[in-house]
């Protein structure tokens, strides 16, 4: 399949269903109530889609491996990052406050790590 | 549509979304030099950016290109990562009840994780349809003109962006300010962990399927610890 294909047959595919999902409910909500067994199991999607794209982002250092340490300054800047967001809740703070955290962490594992 | 818009829930829309978008630049920047680098034209990226206008998505989707996934792949990834859409959507909609199809449909066009949350509190504070409308569209109309801007801009400074920024740390950053206020209760906490490990443990899948899988292993951990907690 050539490049460009491939590329606008994702884009249009993905926007599309983006856009049908974020529909759904907002459409079709005078006529249909949401079945409960749909909402319990969509009540976990942001939980658990959000953390399997943090995690690898955080925990490898390289593909296939791992670092739990404080030496890996990507953990020390999400767990910093973390708990602004946690207790300032908004995501200016956690973003800018993160990039720093990492930078601070990056230098000083280069300098003594 | 006049009957349906107030100037000022719209502008206050506006006002209230500023802020948000200077945390939003450096994903904005890192979705930009992700079609970049994943060999997309300019006019592949402002598709990107425009029609799936959500930086989950596109920085999965560009992934999933330059590691020549197949399209199936990429297009199903993006779609679970995108139904938490489906959950903004049916919370959202209780509050759309009395607006034309119109409103609704652009509206819904505009829905992504941080005009969701400016404009649910919108509609708590005041519970006024005509007014969280407005305000909805003022916000949203701004973050999608503003997305097209710095994706773009990531796109063009590609190059230029030196490799020691880490720039690309923004994309983790951007998901655990949303993240953690979810996880508001045990269930969702479990959900969250199961997840956490389980992408880690299935790393060695090919085309990033550990993400979808996880994703999948959480939600049903995540119900499993609702169903415990109150046995019925």
């Amino acid at each position: 399949m050539s490049s460009a294909i491939a590329w606008w047959t994702v884009i249009v595919v993905v926007g599309a269903l983006n856009y049908l999902s974020r529909l759904s409910f907002i459409a079709i909500f005078a006529r249909i109530e949401i079945p409960p067994s749909v909402s319990r199991a969509l009540r976990f999607v942001p939980a658990a889609m959000l953390t399997a794209i943090v995690v690898p982002a955080v925990v490898f250092i390289a593909p296939g491996t791992t670092s739990l340490s404080l030496t890996n300054p990507k953990l020390v800047a999400a767990l910093v990052a973390t708990f602004l967001a946690w207790r300032f809740k908004s995501a200016t703070i956690t973003m800018v406050a993160g990039m720093v955290t990492l930078w601070l962490a990056q230098w000083l594992v280069r300098l003594y790590g | 549509m006049s009957s349906f818009y107030s100037r000022a829930a719209f502008l206050a829309g506006v006002r209230d979304m500023t802020p948000p978008l200077i945390g939003m630049l450096p994903f904005g920047l890192v979705c930009g030099v992700g079609a970049q680098s994943a060999g997309a034209s300019v006019w592949e990226s402002f598709g990107l950016s425009a029609l799936m206008f959500s930086g989950a998505a596109q920085i999965l989707a560009t992934q999933l290109v330059a590691a020549g996934a197949p399209v199936a792949v990429t297009i199903l990834t993006c779609f679970i990562v995108g139904l938490r859409f489906l959950m903004y959507s049916a919370a959202m909609a209780p509050h759309l009840k009395g607006l034309p199809p119109a409103w609704r449909n652009a509206m819904a066009f505009l829905l992504t994780d941080q005009a969701f949350a400016a404009g649910m509190r919108r509609f708590r504070e005041k519970n006024d349809t005509r007014d969280g409308a407005s305000y909805f569209l003022g916000g949203g109309l701004l973050l999608w003109s503003t997305w097209q801007v710095f994706c773009l801009a990531g796109f063009v400074a590609g190059n230029v962006i030196p490799a020691a920024w880490s720039l690309e740390f923004a994309v983790p950053l951007c998901f655990i300010g949303l993240l953690v206020p979810v996880l508001r209760d045990g269930p969702t906490r479990v959900a969250a962990l199961t997840a956490g490990f389980a992408v880690v443990a299935l790393d060695a899948l090919p085309m990033r399927l550990s993400l979808i899988c996880a994703g999948l292993v959480g939600i049903a951990a995540g119900m499993i610890a609702e169903t415990r907690r109150r046995p019925r």
